[in-house]
């Protein structure tokens, strides 16, 4: 990927911050106030926020944030105290229910499940609220840049040193254009990964270092579209959820639909990237799902704003990597601080961050950023809201394994069991381990969806909608080890699921003088990382493109 | 109203977006029973001025000067100034050529007024002008209307109106000879002699005729059969991203949200199913013509004339037709 | 050599665009800005001049409070200061106002060069640069694609219709568009990035440059063009579907 012959501009930091997230942002603007009050008390050695180094790949803060969301507002309101000032909330939840839906009809549950029951939480825009807090972030001097990514991990031995920037300006071969600028070698005391879901360097940082929990991460693939609906569809702050329809039993996810402001609706499906059927396709389910008569009284006659997708992970606690090593720390989705239950996760995400930050204090105190040191992260963690929250719910989404039914059943066993349920640590296979084959002289697939241009959509339309855009004339950002694969063996044993889990049209099994082959439209890419995760051979490696590329979330 | 309508020549030759404005120039005289007026700029010019005088029109203006043989932003805008002094027109029309965009708006700025350039159309309501032009690159189209007196300025973008609907006058307009003051020091820009380059990329955007594949056309070998489609339209091809993806094409001959922006006068898009990707490069064409075997097929939507059918036997069939109707 | 580039702030490419209540211009909640890709190149352009001839960039923009960005990128990309004209009902101004703003601020520097992008991907009127050498004074050439510095001025390549170009010659001071796709712009790097946080950025009040607020065009309104046109479906065998094609083309839209 980068040459070792390059020579790189060498730039040292004492904390360096992968991802401009809630978690990465929070850790960031915890660390300052702490440095702040730290050389206010007169401590030594002094320190300054300016050797804070936050690293986002998108063109801007928050253009790669998407989530639902209902914001439980416990891990803001730690960081920001008066944040109910001057927060960008969109709508305090003034309604909540939820949904048992079949094709047409919708049966409402009687009493909203609690981890569903939103009172006082608020619906927000990660985007803009991402963007208000990364403001803040600047306003407290730490240096945050935008359009660059982590491309790559430095280890001394097995010492993380810091990280590798991605190189700019090669071209579709690789080679160097006019405006070549090579990454930048950051090297930092403390380098956090908060890349969010499946990130690339934590991806590789946990394999090398052996740092899997007890159960594989497991992840849920979220599409969602906002949209503008004629007045009095639907009040703001009222949130659904929905089980059932389209998706059957066996498959684990459900969707949403929040009303916001201006009559804005965030709706969306979320399915546990864990199906047997490898020609699954979640983009269609949620392009479906719209169509269902309790949805379509709210969207029919609006229009798209925007439409988005990313991965959440939904393990649980025995799938959180160990979260620090030495030199490291990993926070916010990357760590998979996230609620599978309430499917929360914006407040651990800013919860963690902090936490890192003040384990970070520490190490700059003392000089000593050794994984003995940095474990007292997870000691504060174990110690905080965190794990209560957590520890709970800590099997609740092994408990699907076997469809929504067992799901419920366990689900109600562990709520009456603090969280012990039948099996206590119950395992879990990958994901992408669940898929059936394909059986010999299995049925064509089906046309692909072509959507009705106003309720519904196809890919390449929500594509549009979601503003991606990538400097075209660089290399493909999506390494597939081996494409002989894709034509000689997935073709026939799951009929190349790439086509179906990508919700942006990226990968296509084209067919050329008689033979097939994967073309890679890596330019679509949204960045969600379901290919990375869901692939069957795991073949599949997602990098970060050239920063600035990718989608652009406003207001999602 | 009184119209003055400034045209372009090149070493004794037309730019036939002249012409254009000229037609836009009689309509808006016919509209606000108004005056019209052409000028002709240059050296040696008077046999174009003659052929405008046989135009419906009320008189020509010649502007000639020894200084005005090439074209300089400085010559063209003192001479045009005082020649608008002489004229006295309520609005001047240009074509929005690459050398009207060069010294126009500092023309007007110089008399203190402003230009509505690169308009598309125009209407007149409750006695008031009312020039169209596209803004966010033509997603969006613009009312813009004067303020204050004039005279007014506005250039008109290329096939926005049709230079073979001006009509012939039916005795020949008088043709005057406005003399203009003009001195060596004051052009402060020296131009040598123009020269050609075969440019690196092609640019889509010049081309009156577009022809664009996608993927219908299944294979490079094909290509050949639509660029010769191309050529009998006196057009340039093109096409949607897969094609270029695949390298069938290179890039620069791309249309749509990552390639070119384009609105020609034709663009016949064959084998092209019509995603927003690419719809959004090509909608403003003015007329649109689509061949693809999907009826349902989105590109139908935007095309002004639709033939369901299989662009292998259809495109040979058209190019025959041009090719026999020729003369 | 002083050299000042008028950067604009635009809504980004692709943004979803809504009409704004009033009608008169796109509603900008929830859409992203960024510097306008012609003007890029131009700075672009700035900074080679810069880095062959010394002297220093400024990058002057008017807008409200976001345009800072732009300024900031271009400081970041290796801008020596910027100056940014105050305006938050800047997208009402008609060219000649916004130019003779411009002028206002750019007088007081009187810089050797003054470079803008061809036109902005929002009003793309393409007036800016012209209006402001006649405001200045200044000779002018637009579509600029080579800059070469000689004795007592520029030798600047300019481009011309389907495919001719032509050399011009002028003394500085003076302004030039430039054409887009000239060069391959350079990217902001980490430590220009950090060094543009101390760069000075200078904000001028619009209306304290004492411009009179005479308008001398106005935008009435702006819309998405609505499709007046109903499809002609063309039926028959091939040669049938031809012939009536080409007829039509060449008769009844007669655009060939």
């Amino acid at each position: 990927m980068s040459p070792e012959s390059i020579e790189r501009e060498r730039l040292d930091a004492d904390v360096l911050i992968v991802g401009a997230g809630p978690a990465g942002l929070a850790c960031a603007l915890h660390l300052a106030n702490l440095i702040r009050k730290h050389n206010e008390s007169g401590a030594q050695p002094p320190l300054s926020a300016d050797n804070i180094y936050v690293l986002e790949k998108a063109r801007e803060p928050g253009a790669h944030q998407l989530s639902g969301a209902v914001l439980d507002p416990r891990g803001l309101s730690e960081l920001v105290p008066d944040f109910e000032k001057h927060a960008p909330l969109d709508s305090p939840v003034t309604d909540d229910a939820a949904y048992f839906l079949t094709r047409s009809r919708a049966w409402k549950f009687p009493i909203t499940p609690p981890p569903l029951r939103n009172r006082g939480n608020y619906v927000v825009s990660l985007n803009r609220l991402v963007k208000w807090m990364a403001g803040l972030v600047e306003q407290a001097s730490v240096n945050l840049f935008t359009q660059f990514a982590g491309a790559e991990i430095i280890y001394d031995g097995e010492t993380v040193a810091g990280v590798i920037t991605e190189d700019k300006g090669r071209d579709k071969d690789g080679k160097p254009k006019e405006n070549f600028t090579p990454g930048y070698e950051l090297r930092a005391k403390v380098t956090v990964l908060a890349e969010g879901p499946r990130g690339s360097l934590t991806k590789d940082l946990v394999s090398r270092l052996h740092l899997d929990g007890l159960n594989p991460q497991a992840y849920a693939i979220g599409i969602k579209e906002l949209w503008e609906v004629p007045a009095g569809r639907i009040a703001s702050g009222a949130v659904w959820h929905t089980m059932g329809w389209p998706l059957d039993s066996s498959l684990h996810g459900g969707g949403w639909l929040y009303g916001m402001r201006e009559n804005r609706v965030s709706v969306g499906l979320v399915a546990s990237l864990e199906y047997h059927d490898p020609r699954f396709d979640p983009h269609e389910a949620f392009q479906r799902y719209k169509t269902h008569p309790h949805l379509r009284r709210v969207l029919e006659g609006g229009t798209l704003v925007r439409f988005g997708a990313k991965t959440i992970p939904e393990g649980g606690w025995y799938s959180m990597p160990r979260p620090y090593a030495d030199g490291v720390l990993l926070i916010g989705d990357s760590a998979s601080f996230l609620n599978g239950q309430r499917l929360k996760g914006i407040h651990l995400a800013i919860k963690s961050g902090m936490l890192a930050a003040e384990t970070i204090l520490e190490t700059l105190r003392t000089g000593d950023a050794s994984a003995r040191t940095l474990s007292s992260f997870q000691k504060k963690v174990d110690e905080s809201w965190i794990k209560k929250e957590l520890w709970p719910v800590r099997n609740f989404h092994q408990g699907f394994e076997h469809g929504l039914y067992a799901g419920l059943f366990n689900t109600a066993l562990q709520m009456v069991t603090g969280g012990r349920g039948l099996v206590d640590p119950m395992r879990i296979r990958p994901g992408y381990e669940e898929y059936h084959k394909l059986a010999p002289g299995a049925p064509a697939a089906p046309p692909r969806f072509a959507g009705d241009g106003k309720l519904t959509f196809d890919r390449l339309t929500d594509v549009y909608h979601s503003g991606t855009r990538h400097e075209e004339d660089q290399p493909c950002h999506l390494h597939v080890a081996d494409t002989n694969i894709c034509a000689d063996r997935c073709t026939v044993e799951y009929g190349n699921p790439c086509q179906y889990f990508c919700p942006a049209a990226v990968y296509e099994i084209a067919r050329t003088a008689g033979a097939l082959r994967l073309k890679i439209n890596a330019s679509n890419c949204v960045h969600c990382k379901t290919c990375d995760i869901a692939d069957p051979y795991q073949i599949i490696t997602w990098v970060p493109p050239e920063g600035g590329g990718g989608p652009n979330y406003e207001g999602m | 109203m009184k119209i003055l309508v400034a045209t372009e020549q090149f070493a004794g030759a037309w730019n036939k977006t002249s012409w254009e404005t000229l037609a836009a120039g009689q309509q808006i005289a016919a509209e606000t029973n108004g005056h019209l007026a052409a000028l002709v700029i240059g050296k040696g010019v008077a046999p174009l001025a003659d052929e405008l005088a046989s135009a419906k029109l009320d008189e020509v203006f010649l502007v000639e000067h020894d200084l005005l043989a090439t074209y300089t932003p400085d010559g063209f805008k003192i001479a045009l100034a005082q020649a608008i002094a002489e004229a006295k027109p309520d609005l001047v029309l240009f074509p929005h050529t690459y050398q009207v965009r060069d010294f126009a708006p500092q023309l007007a700025a110089s008399l203190g007024k402003g230009m509505i350039g690169d308009c598309v159309g125009y209407r007149v309501e409750n006695g008031r002008l009312i020039f169209v032009r596209q803004m966010f690159q033509g997603r969006t189209a613009a009312d813009v209307s004067f303020e204050g007196a004039g005279p007014w300025f506005a250039s008109l973008q290329a096939g926005a109106f049709r230079g073979d609907n001006v009509a012939r006058g039916a005795a020949k307009a008088p043709v005057k000879r406005i003399a203009v003051k003009l001195e060596a020091a004051q052009i402060r820009t020296k131009p040598a002699e123009r020269f050609q380059e075969t440019k690196q990329a092609v640019d889509l955007t010049q081309a009156p005729v577009l022809v664009a594949v996608g993927r219908g056309i299944k294979a490079p070998e094909n290509i050949p059969l639509a660029a010769q489609l191309a050529k009998a339209l006196g057009g340039e091809l093109c096409a949607s991203r897969p094609i270029c993806d695949e390298g069938w094409l290179p890039m620069d001959r791309q249309v749509g949200s990552s390639g070119q922006t384009v609105a020609p006068k034709l663009y016949l898009a064959l084998g092209i199913s019509g995603a927003i990707q690419h719809v959004v490069g090509m909608k403003g064409a003015r007329t649109i013509v689509a061949i693809n075997k999907d009826e349902h097929a989105p590109i139908f939507e935007v095309a002004d004339y639709g033939i369901v059918g299989d662009i292998f036997e259809m495109i040979p069939a058209v190019t025959k037709e041009l090719e026999n109707t020729k003369a | 050599m002083k050299l000042l580039v008028c950067v604009k702030q635009v809504p980004a490419k692709d943004a979803p665009l809504a009409i704004a209540e009033g009608g008169n211009w796109i509603r900008e909640t929830d859409i992203g800005f960024e510097m306008n890709e012609p003007d890029g190149f131009a700075l672009e352009e700035a900074l080679r001049l810069k880095e062959k001839h010394g002297g220093e960039v400024i990058a002057l923009s008017m807008g409200p409070e976001r345009a800072k960005q732009a300024i900031k990128e271009a400081l970041a990309k290796g801008a020596d200061r910027g100056i940014h004209v105050a305006d938050d009902k800047f997208f009402a101004l008609d060219p000649l106002l916004t130019a003779r703003s411009l002028a206002a601020a750019i007088e007081r520097e009187k810089p050797d060069l003054v470079l803008t992008g061809l036109q902005s991907d929002d009003q793309g009127s393409g007036q800016t640069g012209v209006l402001l050498a006649e405001i200045l004074g200044l000779p002018h050439a637009t579509l600029i694609m080579q800059i070469e510095v000689q004795a007592g001025g520029l030798r600047v390549k300019r481009e011309l219709e389907a495919g001719w170009f032509q050399w011009i010659e002028l003394p500085l001071p003076a302004v030039l568009t430039v054409q887009s796709g000239i060069n391959k712009v350079r990217y902001a790097t980490l430590k220009g990035i950090m060094a543009a946080k101390k760069k000075e950025i200078v904000t001028i009040a619009r209306e304290s440059l004492g411009v009179a607020p005479t308008a001398t065009q106005r935008v009435e309104r702006i819309y998405v063009p609505q499709k007046t046109k109903k499809t002609e479906f063309i039926s028959g065998t091939a040669a049938e579907i031809a012939t009536k094609l080409v007829e039509k083309l060449r008769h009844e839209a007669r655009v060939i």
